[in-house]
């Protein structure tokens, strides 16, 4: 039987807090059921069933990224085993596109909750700085695969971009100029112009 | 009146049992199963033309199930991306061999994008419909039934379970007793052309039997390029059934392994009367032993052309995955067969993780009908500087193109493992060129 309206009441709670359609939330909901195998809650493993994100040399950060609490809850801090449907709609909330009735403020927190977002990711140590052997980490995962880079230029193309960035701002990292709302969200296809044929 | 009831009911389905048959043995059809085909399919839209009704009136969205996924991909490449966001960023130059934090960005989002909707994953489900098919299987909205279509809905289960499937348990014994009796018959004949002759007729009544015991609807399409002896047919694989639609129309050597059971007993039946090729467990495991007899068999002229499921596995009949290169490197002439299931009637995928073989046959024999389409292609072979591998792919395009199905690169074992290094290390590579140059 079909069992998609699993998600009645609360789905006005959610809609609300996450910015998602009603729509949108029951797509993602089928999608979060494929994935957990009709169970609550998704673990690590399950996110290996996806083939086309091996393509991902971050891939590990990104899964990494759901279970990280401090994307889950404001203040919050560790690392959950298992994640329910609505953790996982607060993380895809951070890619949501901008809306045109936002105000300024609820750009900036937009903007800020986004960025939060990727600091986290490069953070893995979780002490609120990112240091140069994070910042190396990250580079290397994405530059390891090609056999003809020797381990010592990703290190120097990593301090020098470290370097560069630090001489903008000693401390903690800022990222400037970025048009971060358009680079950074998922665009949900308008489901009321398909046509349907009988 | 008991007994006279009894009775009656009884005469009643022996001689439906013959009406249906009789026709079979002889390869005719009466056309029933069509009018029975276009009835339905317009009760089918009038239950759902009602739930849409009945959805609007209570003012909720209905789930409409969208196949071609629910976000926007952009179809450009990492370098184009990368040096879009360069371009708005710092403003630097764009050949500067340099990393930059927002370059992450582009690897974040596509990763998300895959999580949220991927190729693969939704392949291995039951394909969803968008008109609802009083299966209540297939119905996702189903708290917007009125009284009339709910009476119409246990109308429909009255019908499939207390008509319908005796009807068809009853025909698939018979098809099948036939065949293991009417075989082993056959195999006591000394070889020749009344045997072959024999043989081939038993072969293709039972399946026949077979067809209509799974009220199966099927157009063959090009018939004129059906295989020939001391060829390959290479078909796509949704379920076992695809074995039945396929031999009831022509005659075929099956390769598979040799199993126990009930199965057993059929295999060992069968190849009293033809050689089919079947191998024990041991042998299955061993490539040259298999490749070997495959090829012996082909190269013998007088042998029957041979019925083979390259991609290993059964998908759910919305794309085509990749070819095992095994069959494609024996060099004989392969025939491609696409088989494409309309999924309004009874969906035949047969996803084995979610049920077992018995389960799956009482769902297939409790559906309305199993309504598909064959097309047969024109022959190929394999051409001097191709492999076998390209070879394959050559083949699976063919078929996907023909019947409307996608074609995808990755394997069917993806059902049940996971995807190997070789392809983030793709990636990666591209990536670090962009950095770095060459």
């Amino acid at each position: 039987m079909g069992s998609a309206h699993s998600v009645p009441a609360e789905m006005r709670e959610l809609a609300d807090r996450t910015g998602f359609t009603s729509e949108q939330i029951e797509h993602l909901h089928r999608r979060f059921k494929q994935l957990s195998r009709d169970q609550l809650t998704i673990r690590k493993e399950n996110f290996d069933s996806i083939p086309d994100l091996e393509f991902n040399p971050i891939r590990g950060k990104i899964v990494h990224a759901f279970f990280d609490r401090r994307n889950l809850r404001p203040q919050a801090d560790g690392l959950a085993d298992e994640i329910n449907f609505e953790d996982f709609l607060t993380i895809m909330s951070y890619f949501r596109p901008i809306e045109m009735d936002m105000d300024e403020e609820q750009l900036d927190r937009f903007r800020k909750d986004k960025l939060r977002f990727l600091f986290h990711m490069y953070d893995s140590d979780h002490d609120g700085k990112i240091t140069l052997q994070e910042y190396r980490n990250v580079v290397e995962e994405l530059l390891s695969g090609n056999p003809h880079l020797e381990k010592d230029s990703a290190r120097s193309i990593a301090d020098g971009a470290m370097m560069e960035a630090a001489s903008i701002c000693v401390g903690q990292m800022m990222w400037q100029g970025i048009d971060i709302e358009t680079k950074m969200h998922v665009r949900f296809l308008n489901m009321e112009t398909i046509a349907h044929c009988y | 009146v008991v007994n006279l009831l009894g009775i009656s009911i009884t005469v009643l389905f022996t001689l439906l049992l013959v009406f249906i048959i009789v026709p079979a043995i002889f390869g005719v059809s009466f056309g029933i199963r069509k009018v029975y085909m276009k009835t339905l399919l317009k009760i089918f839209q009038w239950a759902t033309l009602r739930i849409e009704r009945g959805a609007k009136e209570k003012n909720h969205p209905l789930y409409k199930p969208y196949v071609n996924g629910i976000i926007a991909k952009e179809p450009t490449s990492l370098e184009q991306e990368i040096k879009e966001m360069r371009r708005s960023g710092s403003g630097r130059a764009l050949d500067a061999p340099e990393f930059e934090l927002s370059d992450i960005f582009y690897f974040c989002r596509k990763g998300i994008e895959t999580i949220m909707d991927d190729e693969v994953t939704k392949r291995f489900s039951a394909e969803e419909l968008e008109s609802w098919n009083l299966l209540s299987r297939t119905n996702y909205n189903f708290q917007y039934i009125s009284l009339r279509l709910t009476v119409l809905w246990g109308l429909g289960v009255l019908i499939r379970y207390c008509f319908l499937l005796p009807l068809r348990i009853a025909l698939a014994f018979t098809g099948i007793s036939l065949l293991v009796t009417g075989t082993t018959v056959v195999g006591y004949l000394p070889n020749g052309r009344c045997k072959e002759f024999l043989s081939k007729h038993v072969h293709l009544m039972c399946y026949r039997i077979c067809v209509r015991a799974l009220t199966a609807i099927i157009t063959y399409h090009d018939r004129g390029n059906r295989p020939r002896n001391g060829g390959i047919c290479v078909a796509n694989h949704t379920s076992p059934i695809d074995v039945i639609i396929l031999a009831s129309d022509g005659y075929y050597a099956m390769v598979g392994q040799i199993h126990g059971g009930l199965m057993g007993v059929i295999q060992r039946a069968m190849v009293k009367a033809c050689p089919h090729v079947w191998f024990e467990r041991s042998e299955v495991k061993d490539r040259h032993l298999v490749a070997k007899r495959l090829t012996e068999h082909v190269q013998d002229k007088s042998k029957l052309p041979i019925l083979i499921f390259p991609e290993g596995t059964c998908i759910n009949n919305t794309s085509v995955m990749m070819f095992k290169k095994g069959s494609f490197e024996i060099g004989a002439t392969v025939y491609p067969v696409a088989i494409k299931y309309d999924p309004q009637f009874g969906d035949a995928f047969w996803n084995s993780s979610k049920y077992g073989m018995v389960t799956y046959l009482l769902r297939m024999m409790t559906s309305w009908a199993i309504v598909c389409s064959v097309w047969y292609l024109p022959p190929m072979t394999r051409q001097p500087e191709e492999d076998a591998v390209q070879f394959a792919n050559r083949v699976k395009s063919a078929i996907a193109r023909q019947g409307g199905l996608v074609d995808l690169l990755w394997d069917g074992g993806l059902k049940r493992e996971k995807v190997k290094d070789t392809f983030k290390e793709e990636q990666q590579k591209l990536y670090s060129k962009m950095i770095v140059g060459n």
